[in-house]
C-alpha cells in the first residue's frame, strides 16, 4: 500500500485463489470427462497404458473428479470471490492489516499444498470411502486448520470493518463456514487404527493414516448422508448465492429486487436445508419417520430456494436487454434458472414414489450435474469475468468469445442432464420390470448396454463443456496483458474487448 | 423421561419457536421503516451497488467516521 | 432485536448455527441412543475378510456398487432378501453406496462363486459379455496389507467391543468364534489358512504359488470379501 495514496482494496489474496481456480477447475472437468468417455467406452480405463491402469481406472478417478471439482474448483473460487466481496461490502482493505493479509496468504498456500496431497492420497487408494469426505484423518485436520484460517479472515476483516451491517453475501459466507465446519467434524470422527495395541504389545501396526469410523452401519450412513446432502447445500449452493447477491447488483447495476426477500429467503434455507439429507437413504434401513420427514422437508425447500432464484431474476426487470448485450450477464441469468430448475427437480426425485425409480440410477447424476454445471459452473464463470477486470485493472480480452463460450457450455449441459434423464428413468424402469410370469424381465447387463448411446452423448457434452472452460481460461489469461482500463469504466458493467 | 419423548418435545417446541421467529422477522421486516429510526431495508441494496472504499457506508461504524474526518483533514 | 442482531456478527452468526445444528440435533443424535445391534447370525470381519474390505474401498467398488437392497419385489428377486439394519453392525464405514452402475453386492457371496469373481476381475467383459467394468489385473499382483487390516480388527475390539474371539450366537442356535491373532504373526498365520481355502478354488498358478509361500495377493482378500457378503 502507497502509505501517502489513497486507500485502496488489496486483491493479492483473492488472485491466488482465482488462478487456483482456473487450475483446479480445468484438472477437475478434464478427469470428469475422461470418466464419462470410460462408462462410453471402457477402453479409455487404459488411456495411459495398462502399466498405469490402477491410477487411471474409473473406480480411482471418481473420488478424484467429485473432490477436485466440489473441493478444488468451487471452493477456490468461493475464496477467490470472499477475498474480493468481503472487502468491499464491509468497505475495508486487506492492505489495512499485516495480520489479515498474513492469514489470507497462509490460508492459501496450506490449501494449495493440502489440495496436492488430495491428490496423491486419493490416487494411491488412501480412502475412507465416504462420498465428498474421502479424506484420511491427517488430511481431515489440514482442512480443520484451513477452515479456521479462512474463518479468522471472515472475523477479522468483519472486526475492521467500516460498514456496519453485514451486506447479505456476508451472511451466506458466514452460513457457508459454520455448517461445513459442524459437518466435517462429526463426520469425521474416526479412529487412526495405528492407536490400537495388540495383546502382544505391538504398536502402531499396519498404515499410520487408516483410521476407523466412529459410527457404524445405518448410523455411519445416516451421519454421511447428513453431510454428504449438505456439503452439497453449504458449499455448492449458500456460497454461490453469497456470489449472485454481490456480482448480479454490482454488474447491472440494478439494485436487489427485494432485499427482505433476499433476508427472509436466508433464514428459510438455514433453516430447511439441513432436514432433507435423508432423502439419499429413502427404503433403507434408517427409521421411517426420518425418511418421510427429509422428504417433505425437500419439497418445501423448494420455497426458499425459488425464493433466492426469483429475488435474482426480478433484479433484472426492466433491464432485460442487459442479457442480450451482456455475455456475463447471460451467465448469471442462465445460472439463476438452472438453480431454479434443479431446485424443483431434487424435491421430485426426494418425493418416496419417484426415488424407488430414480435412486442408484444416472438422474441422479443428472441432477447433480445440472446444478453443478449450470448454476455453480456460471456463476463462478460470470464472477471470475466480473472480478478479472478489477484484479488486472485490465479489460476483458474477447466479448465475442465469451459468447461462444456460453453457447457451447449451455449445449453441453443440456445434453448432459437429458441424457442422463432418460439413462436414468429408463434403466430405472428396466430394473422393475417383470414378464407375463412374474419374472425379472430384464438380467443387470441388460439394462447397462442399453444405456450405451446415452452415455456417449453425455461425454459429448460433458467434452463440450470443458473446451468452453479451456476458452475461459485463455479469455482470463488474455485478458492480463488486455488493454488497461480506467476507474471509471469499472463502476457496473465490465469492460469487454471485441 | 425416555428420549423418543425429550425428541418429540423438542422437536415440537422448537419447530414452533421458530415458526413464531419468522412471522415476527417477517412483520419486522415490513414495519420497521415507520418507526422514528426507521431502517429501509431495500437501502441495504447499496452495500453492493456503492461498494467504493471512498463510498459512504449504509451505517458507518465508528471506525468509519474516525476515518472520514481524516480525510477531510 | 433482528435490526440488532444484523449489526453484531457474533450473535448473528450463533443464531444462524443453532438454526443449522438444530436438524442434526432432533435428527441423529437420539439415533445414536439406540446403538446398532448386529442381527443374530451377523459376525464380524475375519482377517482376510477385513484386509478384502479395504481392497473394496482402496479401489473405491463403492462408487459403482450399491450393498443395499430395497424391499422391493424387483429388488429381492434380483440380490435376495432386503437389507435389514442389525446386518450393518461391524460396518465401519457403511458400504451403501449411491449408484448401481454395476449390480448390488450385498449378498453377493449367495450366488457368485471364487472360480467366477476370479475370472470376472481379470476381464469382466470376457465373463459378462457387454460390460462395462474396468479390468483389474492389479488386484493378482499387489500383495494385500493384512497388518492394517489387524490393526482395523484391534481398533474395533479396542473401542467398539466388537467380539472377536468371543461365541457369537448363531440363528440355528450354535455358536461361532470370529478369531483374531494376539500378534501380528498369528494374525498373519490366521489369515493365511483362510487364504489357502480360497486358493484351492481357484485357477491361477501364480496365485496359488504366491499363497503357498506365504504371500496373499488381493484378489484372494477381496475374494473372501465378496464370498463373507450373504
Amino acid at each position: 500500500m502507497n502509505k501517502n495514496g489513497p486507500l485502496e482494496y488489496d486483491y493479492s489474496v483473492s488472485k491466488l485463489f482465482l488462478m487456483n481456480t482456473l487450475f483446479v477447475g480445468t484438472i477437475g472437468m478434464l478427469v470428469g470427462v475422461i470418466l464419462a468417455w470410460q462408462m462410453a467406452y471402457p477402453a479409455f480405463n487404459t488411456f495411459l497404458g495398462e502399466g498405469l491402469a490402477e491410477y487411471t481406472n474409473f473406480s480411482r478417478l471418481r473420488p478424484l473428479h467429485t473432490d477436485s471439482v466440489i473441493y478444488g474448483f468451487v471452493l477456490s473460487a468461493v475464496w477467490a470471490t470472499w477475498y474480493y466481496v468481503g472487502q468491499r461490502v464491509l468497505k475495508v482493505s486487506m492492505a489495512e492489516s499485516k495480520t489479515l493479509m498474513f492469514i489470507g496468504k497462509l490460508h492459501f498456500w496450506l490449501y494449495f499444498f493440502s489440495s496436492a496431497l488430495i491428490v496423491v492420497s486419493l490416487l494411491m487408494g488412501a480412502t475412507t470411502s465416504k462420498e465428498y469426505a474421502e479424506f484420511e484423518w491427517p488430511i481431515d485436520l489440514a482442512i480443520t486448520v484451513i477452515w479456521l484460517l479462512w474463518g479468522a479472515s471472515i472475523a477479522g476483516l468483519i472486526g475492521f470493518r467500516r460498514e456496519k451491517s453485514l451486506y447479505i453475501s456476508i451472511w451466506y459466507y458466514i452460513a457457508t463456514f459454520l455448517a461445513v465446519a459442524m459437518l466435517h467434524l462429526f463426520n469425521n470422527m474416526e479412529i487412526p487404527t495405528m492407536l490400537a495395541t495388540s495383546p502382544a504389545g505391538e504398536t502402531m501396526i499396519g498404515a499410520w493414516w487408516h483410521s476407523v469410523s466412529m459410527y457404524a452401519g445405518t448410523n455411519d450412513a445416516l451421519v454421511q448422508w447428513w453431510f454428504g446432502h449438505n456439503a452439497v447445500a453449504f458449499v455448492l449452493t449458500t456460497p454461490i448465492i453469497a456470489m449472485i447477491y454481490y456480482f448480479l447488483p454490482k454488474e447491472s447495476g440494478q439494485a436487489i429486487y427485494s432485499y427482505k426477500l433476499s433476508l427472509l429467503a436466508f433464514w428459510g434455507l438455514m433453516f430447511l436445508y439441513i432436514w432433507a439429507g435423508g432423502h439419499h437413504m429413502l427404503y433403507s434401513t434408517v427409521p421411517d419417520w426420518m425418511q418421510t420427514m427429509s422428504s417433505v422437508f425437500s419439497v418445501v425447500l423448494i420455497l426458499p430456494s425459488w425464493g433466492s432464484a426469483i429475488n435474482m431474476l426480478l433484479t433484472m426487470k426492466g433491464e432485460w436487454q442487459q442479457v442480450a448485450s451482456s455475455p456475463l450477464i447471460k451467465f448469471m441469468v442462465l445460472g439463476s434458472t438452472f438453480y431454479m430448475f434443479s431446485t424443483l427437480e431434487g424435491p421430485i426425485q426426494a418425493i418416496k414414489s419417484v426415488n424407488a425409480i430414480a435412486h442408484f440410477t444416472d438422474w441422479v447424476i443428472g441432477h447433480v450435474h445440472d446444478g453443478a454445471l449450470g448454476w455453480v459452473g456460471f456463476m463462478v464463470i460470470a464472477a471470475i469475468y466480473h472480478m478479472a477486470p478489477r484484479i488486472f485493472r485490465r479489460e476483458i480480452y474477447s466479448k465475442s468469445l465469451m459468447n461462444m463460450q456460453f453457447w457451447i457450455q449451455t449445449l453441453g449441459v443440456v445434453l448432459y442432464f437429458t441424457s442422463m434423464w432418460i439413462a436414468g428413468i429408463t434403466q430405472g424402469m428396466m430394473w422393475r420390470a417383470h414378464d407375463e410370469f412374474g419374472n425379472l424381465a430384464y438380467s443387470f447387463i441388460d439394462t447397462v448396454s442399453v444405456l450405451h448411446p446415452y452415455y456417449t452423448i453425455r461425454a459429448v457434452g460433458g467434452t463440450l463443456y470443458l473446451i468452453g472452460f479451456l476458452m475461459f481460461v485463455y479469455n482470463i489469461y488474455k485478458t492480463t496483458s488486455a488493454r488497461e482500463v480506467e476507474e471509471h469504466e469499472l463502476q457496473n458493467a465490465s469492460p469487454m474487448g471485441a | 423421561m425416555d428420549i423418543a419423548l425429550l425428541q418429540a418435545y423438542g422437536y415440537f417446541i422448537m419447530t414452533a419457536g421458530l415458526a413464531i421467529g419468522l412471522y415476527a422477522y417477517i412483520y419486522h421486516l415490513y414495519s420497521k421503516r415507520k418507526d422514528a429510526d426507521g431502517v429501509d431495508y431495500e437501502k441495504y441494496s447499496n452495500m453492493a451497488l456503492k461498494d467504493d472504499i471512498a463510498d459512504a457506508p449504509v451505517n458507518a461504524t465508528s471506525r468509519d467516521k474516525k476515518y472520514r474526518k481524516g480525510i477531510k483533514k | 432485536m433482528f435490526h440488532w442482531l444484523e449489526k453484531h456478527p457474533f450473535f448473528f452468526a450463533l443464531s444462524v448455527f443453532v438454526v443449522i445444528a438444530y436438524a442434526g440435533l432432533i435428527e441423529i443424535v437420539p439415533s445414536f441412543a439406540q446403538a446398532s445391534r448386529p442381527l443374530v447370525g451377523t459376525t464380524p470381519y475375519s482377517t482376510l475378510e477385513l484386509a478384502g474390505r479395504q481392497v473394496y474401498i482402496k479401489n473405491s467398488c463403492n462408487a459403482c456398487h450399491s450393498q443395499l437392497v430395497r424391499p422391493f419385489k424387483s429388488e429381492t428377486d434380483r440380490y435376495g432378501h432386503y437389507s435389514m439394519s442389525g446386518e450393518y453392525a461391524y460396518d465401519r464405514p457403511f458400504l451403501w453406496g449411491s449408484k448401481r452402475t454395476g449390480p448390488d453386492l450385498m449378498r453377493v457371496g449367495n450366488y457368485r462363486t471364487t472360480d467366477w469373481h476370479e475370472n470376472h476381475m481379470k476381464d469382466p467383459a470376457a465373463v459378462v459379455p457387454g460390460s462395462i467394468m474396468p479390468k483389474y489385473p492389479w488386484l493378482y499382483d499387489n500383495e494385500v496389507d493384512l497388518e492394517t487390516a489387524y490393526a482395523e480388527q484391534l481398533t474395533v475390539a479396542q473401542f467398539f467391543s466388537v467380539p472377536y474371539n468371543k461365541e457369537i450366537p448363531m440363528k440355528d442356535g450354535t455358536t461361532k468364534v470370529i478369531k483374531m491373532g494376539d500378534s501380528i504373526a498369528e494374525s498373519n498365520a490366521l489369515a493365511l489358512e483362510e487364504a489357502r481355502i480360497i486358493v484351492a478354488d481357484m485357477k491361477d498358478q501364480n496365485i496359488k504359488d504366491a499363497v503357498a509361500s506365504g504371500k496373499i495377493p488381493e484378489i484372494v482378500a477381496i475374494i473372501a470379501y465378496m464370498n463373507s457378503l450373504k
